[in-house]
C-alpha cells in the first residue's frame, strides 16, 4: 500500500492544503473563535450547565471539533476531486500506474489528516476559553479518525457526484451542517423532550459529535438515555457502527474510481 | 516483444453515437505512427481508451501486451501522453508536477527531481521551473505538455496534436525532439491535423473517419495512390475534347489546355503526346502534377464509400505495355516537367 506512487499522490494532496493555510484553517480558526466567544462567553454564561458539571463552553468543545474536522474533510476531498474533473488535471492521476485503491486511500487519507488538523486547532482554540483535560484519549483518537476519513470518503463521493461548483456549496451547507447543528452540538439529548430524542437517534451526527465528547470529556449523552441493558456499551457501538459505516463507504469510492464514475468518459 | 498498441474491433459508443467503430490496428515498438482524421474522426478516443480516460464498449486494446482494463496498471505505466488540452495542475510549480507524475509512476522522489530538471532543460523551459502553469505563454505549456510525458521515460509517447497553434520554431523544435525519441527506441503514435508533419514525421500512417479505419500505409504509398494531372498547352485550341486512351480517368478542356486526370504523370505522359500528336494536335508545352498527401486524405476521409486505389484504373504494366516505341523529342519535356512537380 505504502508505495512510492501512494506517497507521491498522499503528499501532493497534503501540500495542496498546507501550502495554502489562508484558505485551508484560518477560515475555520476564526470561524471558531466567533463560535466559543458568541455562544460560549456572551450566551453561554446565561446558560445552565447543560449537564451537571459541565459548563457550556466545555460542552461545546466537542461538537465544534467535530463540525470542523467533518465539514473540512468532506470540503478538502470533494473539492480536490472536483477542482480536478473540472480542470482535468485529475488525468494525471488516472493516467498513472496507480491502482484505484492507493488513489482513493490516499486522497481520503489527506482530506482525513486536513479535518484532524482543524480538529485539533478548534480544541486548542478551545482551550484558550475553557480548562480542557482529555478523558479517554485512545478512544478519542479512534473515533476522530474514523469520522474523519468517513466524510472524506463522502467527500470523494460528493465531488464526483458534483457537475458544478453550487452543487459542493449545496451539499455542505444543505446538507452537512443542518445535520451538525441538529447533532446535539450546542445542546444535550437530554435536554430535549422523548421524541425529539428518538428522532434525533436517527441522525448520524449525533453519534458521532456524543463520541468525541465521551472521548474528550467522559461524558456521553448516549450513557443516559440507551436502554440500560445497553449503555454501558453505547460508545463503543457507536464507533464499531461508524468504522463499519467509513469501511463502506471507501468502499464505494474504490467502485466509483474503478468504474470512473465522473472520472472518464 | 508484442506490439505497441493493438486493438482489435474496439468499439466506444456514446448512446447512439458510434465514436469509434470496430477499429482494429497495430502499432509495432520502435515505430513512428501517425494518426491522421478530421475532427469528431476517433482519433482522440482512441487514444484516451489506451490511457484510461474511456472506457471501451466493445473489443480489445492492448499495450505491449497488457490488456488496458484487466492489466490497467502496466499499460498505464509504459505510455506517456501530451494531450490536447492543457490538463495540468495548477496548484504547484512546473517542476512539483513533473514530480509528482513522475512519482505517481512510482519514481522516487530524488530521481524524479532530476528527470523533472532534465525533461524541463530538454524541452526548454528549464528556467520557468519555479512558474505555475497558468503563467506559462502558450508555446510554454506546450513544451511543458511534453515534458510531462517524458518524464516517466515511457516506452510509447502520444502526442494528440501537439503543434496545433504553435509557431513554426516551437514545431520544428518538437519534431526535432521527438524524432530523437523515436530513434532512441521510443514508440510514437501521433496524432495530427497537419500533412506535411505526418509526411515528414511518420514511418506509417493511418487515416481515420467517422471512428473508422479508411486506410493504413506508408506516406510515400498512400501518394502512389493519389493520380496525378498531365496538363498540355496545344498549339491550337480544338473545338472538341480530344478522345485518348483508356489511361485517363478525367479530361478537360478549356481553351488550348488540355488536362487530363491519370494514374502515374511520368509513366503516362509519352503515351499521352503520341495519342495527341496522331489526332493531329500539336503539342506546345507539358506538365505533370502529383496529387500532394493532403488532397488524397481529404478525398479519403470525404467518401470512404470510394475506392481510390489504382485497381479501378488500368494498372501501369497495362499502360505501358501500350506505349509506342520512344520518341525522343516527345518523352524530354515530360521527364523535364516531372522534376519541377
Amino acid at each position: 500500500m505504502l508505495s512510492v506512487g501512494f506517497r507521491a499522490l498522499f503528499q501532493r494532496e497534503l501540500l495542496r492544503f498546507i501550502r495554502r493555510p489562508k484558505n485551508t484553517f484560518m477560515p475555520p480558526a476564526i470561524t471558531n473563535v466567533l463560535y466559543f466567544a458568541v455562544f460560549g462567553i456572551i450566551l453561554g454564561g446565561r446558560i445552565d450547565e447543560p449537564v451537571a458539571g459541565i459548563g457550556y463552553i466545555l460542552f461545546l468543545v466537542p461538537g465544534l471539533v467535530v463540525l470542523g474536522t467533518i465539514s473540512n474533510a468532506f470540503e478538502n476531498a470533494s473539492f480536490s476531486i472536483f477542482h480536478g474533473r473540472w480542470n482535468e488535471y485529475i488525468h494525471e492521476t488516472l493516467t498513472s500506474p496507480l491502482s484505484y485503491v492507493e488513489m482513493v486511500v490516499a486522497y481520503v487519507g489527506a482530506s482525513a489528516v486536513r479535518g484532524l488538523i482543524v480538529g485539533v486547532i478548534i480544541a486548542v482554540i478551545g482551550r484558550l476559553f475553557v480548562p480542557i483535560s482529555i478523558e479517554n484519549g485512545l478512544f478519542l483518537v479512534a473515533t476522530m479518525v474514523v469520522i474523519a476519513a468517513l466524510f472524506a470518503g463522502f467527500g470523494i463521493i460528493g465531488g464526483l457526484v458534483a457537475r458544478d461548483f453550487d452543487d459542493l456549496t449545496v451539499m455542505n451547507q444543505f446538507i452537512l451542517r443542518p445535520l451538525v447543528f441538529f447533532g446535539a452540538v450546542f445542546y444535550s439529548l437530554t435536554m430535549l423532550p422523548s421524541t425529539w430524542q428518538t428522532v434525533s437517534l436517527l441522525n448520524p451526527m449525533v453519534y458521532m459529535v456524543d463520541s468525541v465528547r465521551y472521548g474528550l470529556l467522559g461524558y456521553s449523552d448516549m450513557l443516559e438515555i440507551a436502554p440500560a441493558a445497553y449503555a454501558e456499551f453505547a460508545p463503543y457501538a457507536s464507533l464499531g457502527v461508524l468504522t463499519l459505516l467509513t469501511i463502506g463507504v471507501v468502499a464505494v469510492d474504490v467502485y466509483l474510481f474503478k468504474i470512473g464514475y465522473g472520472l472518464t468518459d | 516483444m508484442p506490439p505497441a498498441i493493438e486493438t482489435t474491433d474496439l468499439v466506444k459508443e456514446y448512446g447512439d453515437l458510434r465514436a469509434l467503430q470496430e477499429l482494429s490496428l497495430t502499432v509495432e515498438e520502435g515505430e513512428f505512427f501517425g494518426l491522421l482524421g478530421p475532427n469528431g474522426a476517433g482519433k482522440t478516443t482512441f487514444i484516451n481508451t489506451l490511457v484510461g480516460l474511456v472506457r471501451k464498449t466493445g473489443g480489445d486494446a492492448r499495450v505491449f501486451g497488457h490488456d488496458v482494463e484487466d492489466d490497467y496498471r502496466q499499460a498505464r505505466d509504459a505510455i506517456g501522453l501530451a494531450p490536447q488540452e492543457f490538463n495540468v495542475d495548477r496548484f504547484f510549480p512546473i517542476r512539483e508536477v513533473l514530480m509528482h507524475k513522475a512519482g505517481y509512476h512510482g519514481i522516487p522522489e530524488e530521481e524524479a527531481g532530476e528527470r523533472a530538471d532534465e525533461v524541463l532543460k530538454r524541452v526548454g523551459i528549464y528556467d520557468k521551473r519555479n512558474e505555475r502553469f497558468d503563467w506559462l505563454s502558450g508555446g510554454m505549456k506546450r513544451r511543458l505538455l511534453l515534458a510531462r510525458a517524458l518524464v516517466t521515460e515511457p516506452d510509447l509517447l502520444i502526442l494528440d496534436e501537439p503543434t496545433a497553434g504553435v509557431d513554426v520554431q516551437l514545431r520544428h523544435d518538437l519534431w526535432e525532439l521527438v524524432t530523437e525519441l523515436n530513434e532512441e527506441g521510443t514508440t510514437v503514435l501521433l496524432t495530427t491535423h497537419y500533412i506535411e508533419e505526418a509526411e515528414r514525421l511518420c514511418d506509417r500512417v493511418a487515416i481515420m473517419n467517422e471512428g473508422r479505419k479508411v486506410t493504413v500505409a506508408t506516406p510515400d504509398d498512400l501518394k502512389t495512390r493519389g493520380t496525378d494531372t498531365i496538363s498540355v498547352r496545344l498549339e491550337d485550341a480544338p473545338s472538341v475534347t480530344p478522345s485518348v486512351g483508356g489511361y485517363a480517368h478525367e479530361t478537360t478542356l478549356e481553351g488550348d489546355r488540355f488536362e487530363v486526370r491519370v494514374d502515374d504523370g511520368g509513366s503516362t505522359a509519352p503515351q499521352l503526346l503520341n495519342d495527341l500528336e496522331a489526332a493531329g494536335h500539336e503539342i506546345a508545352d507539358l506538365e505533370i502534377t502529383r496529387t500532394s498527401l493532403e488532397e488524397i486524405f481529404v478525398d479519403l476521409t470525404r467518401q470512404d464509400d470510394r475506392t481510390t486505389t489504382r485497381s479501378d484504373a488500368p494498372t501501369n504494366e497495362e499502360a505501358s505495355g501500350n506505349e509506342t516505341a520512344g520518341d525522343e523529342g516527345k518523352e524530354t519535356p515530360a521527364r523535364e516537367q516531372e522534376g519541377i512537380a
